[in-house]
């Protein structure tokens, strides 16, 4: 992100303090990517972001607030591309399928976000842990949203929909770990079948996937 | 390493110092250090222990319960949740203190889980046409569910969860058997 011109520049306060803190935000992300959570020092941040240690202190408290907030700022990005997918009112499979192909493709195209959210975010204490759960926590209804029962009978109880987020999840940051972010849309199938069987057994949810 | 168990259970990783862990113990300090470089490898020897514990147990469990791979599977599951309800405090340092305390802990965790994996691919019967990642997924879905009752404090709940994810983890197999 560039940093504003120097001396009189007729730029609003606001919008200063506003490119600043987004400044810092990547910067801290970018940081983080580099290092790992322990070595990123507020000093690595302002310099990355070209901002002076006392307008780092005017954003943020510590190191740890601007990490909540480029965390909370990055499970916003995931929400808003999920709910996109939601709000095109096609059927409930069609929706799941949708939300899950802009997730990946969300991941896979912003490795800093990914592993922010699915590295770091594991990595960085209890406060950010916490965050990173009810964020999931928080995606589970966006399944249970009209999801259909299995050809056998009953509704999968909802503790399933939550093994299901849980299940994604787990496999998403394996992958992270792993540094293989950049092939996550090549699991869309893969995952998407997992997705669906609990919901509608194994043979329809193939049969989905092999359509779409 | 017992003592490490309870602690951080009880207060979390971070909270959790040596001298709380040498009082715990009842071992002087130095008993500690000529063992241990410092916490996180305290941490990191008992994870290993209780890994090592309730992978044990869950493979003996699949021996014993015969040539099926639903009966195995089924018992694999029924041991692990045993376990869980049986050491809440361990089950919680490992499932839920591991995946934040250091780098390593979030290592072994992920290490752990691909033993799971490998369990599970080994005792499921194999289909080409399910996913790949089938077994990952599914034991991740696993993970996650008793993750959250242990964060809620209802380890002993878990057996609860026996039918449900039976059914969440022996549905694509059973599916994949039908339709043969």
């Amino acid at each position: 992100m560039e940093r504003l011109p120097r001396g009189r520049h007729g730029l609003s306060r606001q919008f200063v303090a506003e490119n600043q803190r987004e400044r810092l935000l990547a910067a801290l992300a970018e940081c983080l990517h580099e290092r790992g959570y322990e070595k990123t020092t507020v000093a690595a941040i302002g310099k990355r972001a070209a901002v002076s240690k006392s307008d780092f202190y005017k954003h943020f408290e510590s190191k740890e607030a601007c990490f909540y907030a480029a965390y909370d700022d990055a499970v916003e990005r995931v929400r808003d591309c999920l709910r996109e997918a939601r709000e095109q009112r096609r059927a409930w499979e069609a929706r799941v399928l949708d939300a899950l192909e802009a997730l990946l493709d969300l991941l896979a195209a912003d490795p800093g976000l990914s592993r922010l959210l699915l590295v770091e975010g594991l990595r960085a204490g209890r406060g950010v842990y916490d965050r990173y759960q009810d964020a999931l926590q928080s995606f589970v209804p966006y399944l249970r949203e009209g999801a259909p029962a299995p050809p056998d009978g009953a509704p999968p109880p909802a503790e399933t929909d939550e093994a299901v987020v849980g299940g994604v999840a787990s496999l998403l940051a394996r992958r992270a770990l792993a540094g293989e972010l950049e092939r996550l849309p090549e699991f869309l199938p893969q995952i998407g079948e997992f997705v669906l069987t609990p919901y509608l057994g194994v043979a329809e949810a193939r049969r989905i996937i092999s359509e779409r | 390493m017992d003592a490490i168990a309870d602690l951080t259970a009880e207060y979390g990783y971070e909270a959790t110092k040596i001298g709380d862990i040498v009082k715990r113990a009842g071992v002087a300090r130095k008993t500690l250090y000529d063992n241990f470089e410092g916490k996180e490898d305290v941490f990191l020897a008992a994870f290993d222990g209780a890994v090592e514990d309730v992978t044990g147990r869950v493979e003996a469990a699949c021996e014993g319960a015969g040539d099926g791979w639903e009966e195995r599977l089924q018992a694999g599951l029924s041991a692990f949740l045993d376990y869980v309800a049986e050491e809440p405090a361990t089950a919680r340092m490992c499932m839920v203190e591991a995946m934040s305390a250091t780098p390593a802990a979030t290592r072994r965790y992920e290490d752990a889980l691909q033993r799971f994996v490998a369990m599970t691919k080994a005792t499921a019967p194999h289909y080409e046409q399910l996913p790949e990642t089938i077994e990952e997924t599914l034991v991740g879905g696993v993970a996650w569910i008793v993750h959250q009752k242990l964060r809620r404090h209802e380890a002993e709940r878990v057996g609860e969860l026996l039918d449900e994810l039976e059914r969440f983890v022996l549905g694509p197999y059973r599916g994949m058997a039908a339709a043969k």
